[in-house]
């Protein structure tokens, strides 16, 4: 399994097809002869790519194949088996019995006065979200239950803590955001008791007890320029990129969370003195990016959960971000695009058109440049996201957003063009050239009409002068 | 002027024929369809026809604000997009086709304006020496000359440009699959993906497609100046051949050709 994450590099690739290349069985299956999924049916079975080594060489037909469980199966039954021997095999590592597995989520939401109902409803929303069929539901509820168990080590890099304040500090939590609390973080400095040696301690005791096992959740960028050592945390002065690297190295599952982590973000923006980059530049892992600022709880628990269905990282796209969250345009699923077609347009915080709720395109709202699921599952307990609160996106979840989303509230066609030497928009510079031009074509014109006359005066002067010699040689001529 | 100097060979004007109809149709095609798309391209950037009333605003023609009623009658975005859309087509299918006859033109192909290209360049500068001391008028003959031919080019390939943009932006909006199939948007992912990488990012290739439509308006320019220039200094007619597809020609063809 972990080896298979390791070597998933080409998830990378635009293709989503790489992602399907490494298959389930050839990592998790052949190791364990007896694992219940590869039972002797199946190996016969001609369907089942699951279990056979051509699954590899397949070819797909379709160059647009979304399966957000990754082709495990083609048969639905076994699809179900898969998952629920494999969480099964889930819960016996991590809890002790049924009465523990009952009674953890319990504690976990009477504590937050979230009802069952509640977590129905929400496992239901988790569901569709993950694009899975309704009886994925309860299967979804288990995974959420052993994701409160799964270890955790959630690294601080240069960044806000924008991402931890927004799951953890939440007036009235989703399910989302609560079990974001009570999984069984090992290391996160803002939350966790021990301090200085004794923290790092644990961190290196949680990476060797539960080597390729453990979650590692990373907020912020991380600078690479003088070694690192624009970032050093804890008692022993270990540069960001040291620990980064070394807890990456045996995670079972890396996610960066928030645009920091993934792409840089505004540590990153240009000039960028510190060097910093996200966390996919800093390890050879495959990282699993839920960029935003800050991510919605939804889609770290959405993947994550996937990530225990599954036992895989989620498909990904170019950017690696997980697709079921981040395949569509915010333009394309706003709930105000009628109005963008209509050419109706807010023209001024405040006026009439900001009260209808017309588009927000000349505010310079950049969901058509952005791709994330905030008007599906929304943000502040799944309850708004910019545009419905009347302010334009400003396309957090896409990289190097601080220089290429601002200005933020004009136009895009208001944004200065990065040509060196000139500070000025395309169309500013695109006027001043056409202006440069014609100032030069009226001048060659100018030129031209003088230096005709000038020609023409000199040519009838010759003409003239020819005239003269001709009448003069005649008269030579005729005298002689 | 010299073709004063050649008055005792008047008779040499000359009909050369230069643009078959093909090509005279993608010229006119490519014209209506550029003034098209900078139109609905500039709305699309900026809409200056902003629809429904605002306080700022006073409903009438002449500011642009115009209270089009229900929603649903007005859509001037969807149909500028639109119009942008088909526009873009028109001058996709004539840019192939313009790539085609430069190269397997039967009648004039524009390589061969290009080849010997030690000899093509002296000439471009020979023509360019021309056009700012009015001496020395090179040759013009059956092919194009040089310096049009490497200034068409680079039209030409602004023309590209525009297409990766453009479908780089048009692309965005797909989900990977699309009313004919999914090889639609594969294709155009392949083909344009390249530009998020040298424009940064999808608002950068936005900027460069705005960008690139201002260097299209000064060919526009430079080019009807460049060839009205030519019909009034050269009197041979340059004007009329995207019209009737002929030219005269004062020079002496013949030596031009033994060339």
């Amino acid at each position: 399994m972990r080896k298979g994450n390791e070597k998933d590099k080409s998830a990378k690739g635009k293709e989503i097809k790489n992602n399907d290349d490494d298959s389930f069985c050839s990592d998790e299956h052949n190791n364990s002869k007896n694992d219940p999924f590869c039972s002797d049916e199946h190996n016969n079975s001609k369907n089942d790519p699951f279990c056979s080594d051509e699954h590899n060489n397949r070819i797909d037909d379709t160059a647009f194949k979304w399966d957000p469980l990754r082709n495990i199966a083609d048969d639905p039954d076994e699809v179900l088996n898969i998952v629920d021997s494999h969480l099964t095999s889930l819960e016996k590592e991590h809890f002790n019995g049924q009465k523990d597995i009952d009674e953890n989520f319990d504690k976990v939401f009477s504590a937050s006065s979230v009802s069952r109902r509640e977590f129905i409803q929400w496992t239901a929303l988790l569901t569709s979200a993950l694009m899975l069929p309704t009886i994925f539901a309860p299967r979804v509820a288990r995974a959420a239950n052993i994701l409160t168990r799964t270890p955790f080590i959630w690294l601080d890099m240069s960044d806000c803590m924008g991402n931890t304040e927004a799951f953890l500090r939440t007036a009235h939590p989703t399910p989302a955001e609560i079990i974001l609390n009570y999984v069984s973080v090992d290391y996160m400095e803002s939350i966790m008791v021990p301090a200085g040696y004794q923290a790092e301690a644990r961190r290196d005791e949680t990476i060797k007890k539960y080597k390729g096992k453990y979650i590692l959740v990373v907020e912020g960028a991380i600078p690479t320029k003088m070694n690192g050592k624009f970032l050093t945390i804890g008692a022993k002065g270990k540069t960001g990129l040291e620990i980064t690297k070394a807890t990456a190295k045996n995670a079972g599952v890396i996610i960066a969370v928030g645009n920091c982590a993934s792409y840089g973000g505004i540590p990153a923006a240009y000039p960028n003195p510190t060097g910093s980059v996200g966390l996919s530049s800093v390890t050879n892992r495959q990282v699993i990016n839920i960029p935003a600022c800050p991510a919605n709880p939804v889609n770290l628990v959405g993947t994550l959960v996937e990530y225990i269905l599954v036992g895989k990282a989620p498909m990904l796209d170019s950017l690696g971000r997980p697709l079921w969250a981040y395949s569509g345009r915010l333009h394309d699923n706003c709930y105000r695009r009628g109005h963008f077609e209509a050419g109706e347009y807010v023209k001024q915080w405040g006026d009439i058109g900001a009260k209808k709720q017309y588009c927000l395109y000349m505010m310079g709202c950049k969901g058509p440049f952005t791709w994330n699921n905030c008007t599906v599952v929304q943000y502040n307990q799944d309850m708004s996201f910019p545009m419905r609160a009347g302010h334009g996106c400003i396309g957090c979840s896409e990289p190097a957003f601080w220089d290429r989303m601002t200005p933020f509230e004009k136009p895009n066609l208001d944004a200065k063009i990065f040509i060196p030497g000139i500070e000025a928009t395309a169309d500013e510079f695109g006027v001043a050239l056409f202006g440069a031009a014609g100032v030069g074509v009226a001048a060659h014109a100018i030129y031209t009409g003088v230096k005709r006359r000038k020609n023409n005066n000199q040519d009838k002067n010759k003409n003239k002068d020819n005239k003269d010699n001709n009448k003069s040689k005649d008269e030579d001529n005729k005298t002689k | 002027m010299e073709n004063a100097n050649s008055s005792e060979g008047s008779s040499d004007l000359k009909v050369v024929h230069r643009m078959t109809v093909i090509k005279r149709i993608i010229h006119w095609t490519l014209f209506l369809s550029i003034i098209n798309q900078i139109i609905t391209g500039m709305y699309i950037a900026y809409p200056f026809l902003i629809f429904g009333v605002t306080p700022t605003q006073a409903d009438s023609p002449v500011s642009g604000v115009l209270n089009s009623g229900e929603t649903y009658q007005a859509f001037i975005m969807t149909w500028m997009r639109e119009f942008h859309f088909l526009g873009a087509v028109l001058i996709d299918v004539s840019f192939f086709g313009w790539l085609y006859l430069a190269f397997f033109s039967t009648k004039e192909p524009l390589y061969k304006s290009f080849l010997p290209f030690g000899n093509k360049i002296n000439e471009m500068y020979k023509m360019l020496k021309h056009y700012f001391t009015l001496k020395n008028k090179p040759k013009t003959g059956k092919y194009q000359d040089p310096l049009n031919a490497i200034i068409f080019t680079f039209f030409h390939i602004l023309l590209l440009l525009q297409m990766a943009t453009g479908f780089q932006m048009y692309v965005a909006s797909f989900t990977g699959t699309s009313a004919v199939g999914a090889w639609w948007p594969t294709m155009m992912h392949i083909c344009t993906d390249w530009t998020l990488l040298v424009f940064g990012g999808l608002t950068g290739v936005t900027l460069t497609h705005l960008f690139i439509t201002w260097l299209i308006i000064i060919f526009i320019f430079y080019h009807i100046y460049i060839e009205i220039w030519r019909s009034i200094l050269w009197k041979e007619g340059d004007i009329l051949i995207p019209f009737g597809g002929y030219k005269y020609s004062r020079d002496n063809l013949k030596e031009d050709e033994s060339d």
